[in-house]
This record gives C-alpha cells, structure tokens and sequence, in this order.
C-alpha cells in the first residue's frame, strides 16, 4: 500500500463530496460461481486522505451479497444522484469489513437525512426513503479501496474510465 | 408462499430507477442502472438496451445477473435472479418497449439520450424481496375482474356491431372509469386505422385516420401488441404529431379526437381469427392511470369485441324478409351539390369534406340509386356491389355503413341512413341533391 502513497487519490475532492450526500448507491458482489449479488447500500464515507471507501450494508437485507464481499472481495458500487442522474461507478477490493463506529452511525444518519432532501422534490416522503435504507440497524462497514472509477451517468459518454490504479 | 412476477409489476411501471449487477468472466463485478424492465410473461422480463454496456459485454459471456426493483407505493425492494436469453431488435416486444421508453425517457427528461437497440429477454431464476417480514398480500394489485366480468356480460347481449360500440364504450367508462376512449377499425387497402366511436372527447372525431405503424395506435395495430405509456411522452411518433402526419391531404383530414397532452396511453389492437380488425385506445390526462390490470382486462375485451365482430360480419347478409314500413322522406328547400372525387372517393357536400374510401363511395351509390327512386337498401346488395370494390375477406361492411351514419349525423343532418332491419337500412334524404362527379 505504500507504493501507491505517493500517487493522487483516484476520487478528487469533488468526487468524494459528490457521493457522500444525496446520491443512491448500489453494491455488487459475486460468488465463486461468478453469480453476481446486488443490494443497496446505506450510506458512504470517504477516507481523509481519499484513498479508501467505507460503504455501509444491512446484515439483514444483504446476507447474500455480504457473504460475496467476505469469500472473494471484489466489489463494484455505483453512485447516483436521483435528481440529475449523475453516477460514478467504482470497481475494488474489500479490506475489511467492520461492526459500526460511532462516527460510522453518524455518518449514516447525515446521509439518510440528505438522501430524503433529494428525494422530497420528486414526490417520496420520509417514510418511503426510510424503507429503501432499511436494514440499517444491523449494519456493517464495509471498506473498499477503489481500483478503477467510470463515469455512468447515462448517455453515450456512459461506462467511460475516470482513472485507474494499478 | 414465493413471490410471482404478477404480483410485483407495479415496479415495473419506470417511475424508479432499476439496478442491475452482472460479472465478467475474470470475476469484477458491475452495477447499473436500469432505465426499464419490463414485464414480458410469468416467467420472463426484457430489459431495454440502449447503450453499448458493459452489462451487455457482461452477460453475453456469463448470462447470469441481478436486478433490483422497487415497489413504488411502499419502497420494498425486490431482488430479481435472472438468466439473459436473447435480444429482440424489432417485432411486439421490441416496439412495446420502445414506445413506454419513450414516456419513461420524456418523464425524466432523457428523450435525447435514450433510444432503444434491442429488448434484452431474460429468464426469472428466482424473486427475493430484501425486508424479510414484508406483508406480500399487501402488494395485491387491483382486481379488474369484475369491471370485465361486467362489460363482458353487456357485450354478450349484443346483435350489431353499432350496439357493441355503444355498449363497450359505456362499459369502459361505468366499470373501468375510463374517461377518454376511441375504436378504430382497419381499412387493409390504404393500411390506415379509422376512428368509427369514440367516447370524451369534444369532436367524435369519427372518420378520423390513423397511419399503421405510426403513433401509439398505429404501432399496436401493426405490431398486435398492446402497448401502454404512463407518462407524457414529447416524442413525436407517439403523441399530437399524430394528427399531422397523414397532413398532405389536408382538406380531406378530419381531425383526430384524442386529448393533446395524454399522460397515460393504452392502445388494444383487436385481433379475431389471426387477423387484425382494429384497436381499441383509452387515454388519461392523468400521469400512471392505467395498469398492467387494466392492460390484462382491455386485451380481454379486445378479444372478446373482436370475436364479436367478426361473428357479426359473417353474419352480414342476414336480412330480415320485410323491411319495416317507413314513409319515404319528403325532399324540400335548398338544392345540396354532393361532389365525389374517384380517385380516393372522397365526398364533398355543398363543398365541405364529408366522408372518403369505401364509406364514400357507399354514400354515392345510394345517393345515385335514391335519384333512380329508390330509397331501400340491404347490407347484402352493397356487398355484392362491383363499384365499391370491397375485399373479399373482413370488408368490415357494418363499420363503413357506422361510420357513414355517424358523419352524417354530425355533418349533414338532411341526410340520414335509418336502419330498418336486421340487414336492411334506408337512405332518407331530405332536400333536393344535385351529384357531381369530378374525373
């Protein structure tokens, strides 16, 4: 990990404050039949230094894909903000995978509440994005380090490469 | 109990955004989003492709995925295993598609960027809804069948095909609340659709045409799939341009009834015998308004009007022995100058676009008959008929004579055709008519 130290982070700045708030994200993972597994995730954090992702999943709502994460590691997360239709797409590896901390529960609750200010304009209340982030009183951590990033947001431009790391 | 594809269709209806996670063959996992999926069968939904993907690349090497729905009302997600089998790149599905596409992508302000390549078909392996305890009979979608049961029984009691037109539309709106709707029949000659009822709308707009192939309408007829829009759609083929595009013979056109800013479309085409006889198209100013249930239960009548009448049509040349006795109208006032054009036998009376095609020239040969004295017709006598050059098969004799009766009865009251009896009609004219034919 330190060979890459010195490098940029793959998410600039504006990445990191653009998938932390408002946005929906959606995990995926496989199994060793190569099956793909696919839950929603409850929220994200973005390391200091940019270098690692910390997406949280539900241990109720997301047993299958959990199980991927935890035999292989590789995972995909795509971010989208519901109002633009701005995505980004990370591929990566899993690190580790962790009870909640207080910052993380924190962290989760800040991004529930902005997730429902993006999603009132467009008719869904409270009780609505509540459903869709169910789950995340048996949450975990899950903690990524990103290896590629696309930009996704639908058009023709879509699935194009942001940046790559080794 | 395991959950079916019937019970969740509502999260098919695009007003959310769909996840789909596939793996390509070195084992990275990918998710995307999803901008329909659509309800196919039982067993089977397409997923529309837009884009070169890497979904796409993904599983036309391992055809496994995951999809991932919500229930709009209740926010539930459900978890889709699916198996991609094939890509449809034209015929029903594929058109379908398209034309819900079209809404969906005017809805979210996409019309630019969305267009679809192909209908992805995929196998359902397996349906998993993410809340454990979720309450699926919750979830029940509305129960259309007594509406059916009950238009059902109302179009069984009828003899002609007038009455099955009046009879359906009355149905739609006291069962099914259906505010705006139309029927048109096809005239296989000129591959156009024309409107012969219509209910909700300021102008009956009967005699009104409709392309095949083009708009809503002209898609489900050609195609013989039902094709339902919950949104506004701003793409031209699917809404208002629909009145300009048959626009070179503008003089000719009698304008097209439906609403000019429908937020829910759904057009049934009306198919007997394996042979297209029509659609049957109900619209809504209001967004969502009609379901995968009412789709189910329009296809029904659909099916059930078209056995009708084509059960009339074989009947057609019944006729009752006697024609009722009826005093033959006195003619009086102002001499009418009707004119018909052979080309397309378009009518013109005192100059005014009456009628055209079969029905025009229905009406020129009763008008050139009723100067010769006579008065009384039989539906078997017009079928008979060399001049009207009427198909062998499905002529849809009764529809022309509808819609003929209709235009007049909105555009030229002095004209009139009175059924008489089972087969037979009269032609009742009631000013002095001067006939021109222009060659």
């Amino acid at each position: 990990m330190k060979a890459n130290a010195d490098e940029a982070p793959l998410l600039s700045e504006a990445h990191a404050a653009f998938v932390q708030r408002r946005t929906s994200m959606n995990v995926a993972g496989r199994d060793a039949e190569k099956r793909p597994a696919l839950a929603r995730g409850l929220g994200i954090r973005v390391a200091p230094d940019r270098r690692t992702l910390t997406v949280y999943l539900s241990t109720t709502h997301s047993a299958r894909l959990l199980q991927c994460l935890r035999d292989n590691g590789a995972i995909a997360v795509a971010v989208t903000r519901p109002t633009t239709h701005e995505t980004l797409q990370f591929k990566g590896r899993v690190r580790e995978i962790l009870p909640l901390s207080d910052a993380d529960i924190e962290a989760m609750a800040a991004y529930r509440d902005s997730f429902a200010a993006e999603l009132e304009p467009l008719g869904y209340r409270r009780d609505f994005v509540r459903q869709l982030l169910a789950g995340s009183e048996h949450g975990v951590a899950v903690v990524f380090e990103p290896t590629a990033m696309f930009d996704q947001t639908p058009g023709p431009k879509a699935g194009e490469k942001l940046g790559e790391k080794p | 109990m395991s959950i079916t594809l019937e019970s969740i269709r509502r999260c098919f209806e695009g007003a959310l955004p769909a996840q789909i996670a596939t793996c390509a063959p070195d084992g990275t996992p990918n998710v995307a989003y999803l901008s329909q999926v659509h309800y196919v069968d039982s067993e089977h939904v397409a997923l529309s492709f837009q884009f070169f993907s890497k979904t796409r690349e993904n599983v036309l090497v391992n055809p496994y995925a995951q999809a991932q729905v919500m229930e709009p009302v209740t926010g539930l997600q459900y978890q889709l295993a699916l198996q991609y089998l094939r890509t449809e790149t034209e015929g029903p599905l594929f058109e379908y598609m398209k034309a819900r596409l079209a809404g969906v992508a005017s809805q979210t302000g996409m019309s630019k960027v969305f267009r679809l390549r192909g209908s992805d078909v995929y196998r359902v392996l397996d349906i998993h809804c993410t809340e454990p305890q979720a309450p699926q009979d919750k979830l029940m979608p509305e129960n259309r069948m007594p509406a059916l049961r009950a238009c059902a029984q109302q179009l069984a009691k009828c003899t002609d095909l007038a009455s099955l037109l009046d009879e359906l539309l009355a149905g739609l709106a006291r069962h099914f609340g259906i505010e705006h709707a139309m029927v048109l029949m096809l005239d296989a000659a000129s591959r156009r659709l024309y409107t012969v009822a219509s209910l909700g709308y300021a102008e009956s707009g009967v005699g009104s045409e409709v392309t095949l192939g083009e708009g809503v309408i002209g898609v489900a007829a050609e195609q013989r799939t039902p094709i339902r829009i919950a949104y506004l759609t701003g793409d031209y083929a699917y809404s208002r341009a629909l009145r300009e595009s048959l626009g070179e013979d503008g003089e000719k056109e009698i304008p097209f009834p439906g609403l000019a800013k429908p937020h829910s479309q759904l057009a049934m085409p009306i198919v007997a015998g394996g042979h297209l006889l029509g659609v049957l198209y109900v619209e809504s100013e209001q967004k969502l308004r009609f379901t995968y249930e009412d789709e189910d239960a329009l296809m029904a009548l659909a099916g059930q009007i078209g056995f009708a009448m084509q059960a009339f049509e074989q009947n057609g040349d019944a006729v009752d022995e006697q024609p009722s006795a009826l005093a033959p109208a006195k003619s009086s006032g102002a001499e009418v100058a009707v004119k018909i054009y052979p080309a397309d036998n378009s009518v013109f009376v005192n100059g005014e676009y009456l009628i055209k095609g079969v029905a025009g020239a229905i009406l020129w040969k009763l008008l050139s008959d009723h100067a010769q004295g006579r008065s009384e017709f039989s539906n078997r006598e017009l079928r008979l008929e060399p001049s009207l050059h009427l198909p062998e098969i499905s002529d849809n004799l009764e529809a022309r004579l509808i819609l003929l009766q209709r235009r007049l009865t909105e555009r030229c009251t002095f004209l009139r055709i009175e059924k008489t009896g089972r087969g037979r009609f009269r032609l009742a004219v009631e000013r002095p008519v001067r006939l021109d034919r222009f060659l």
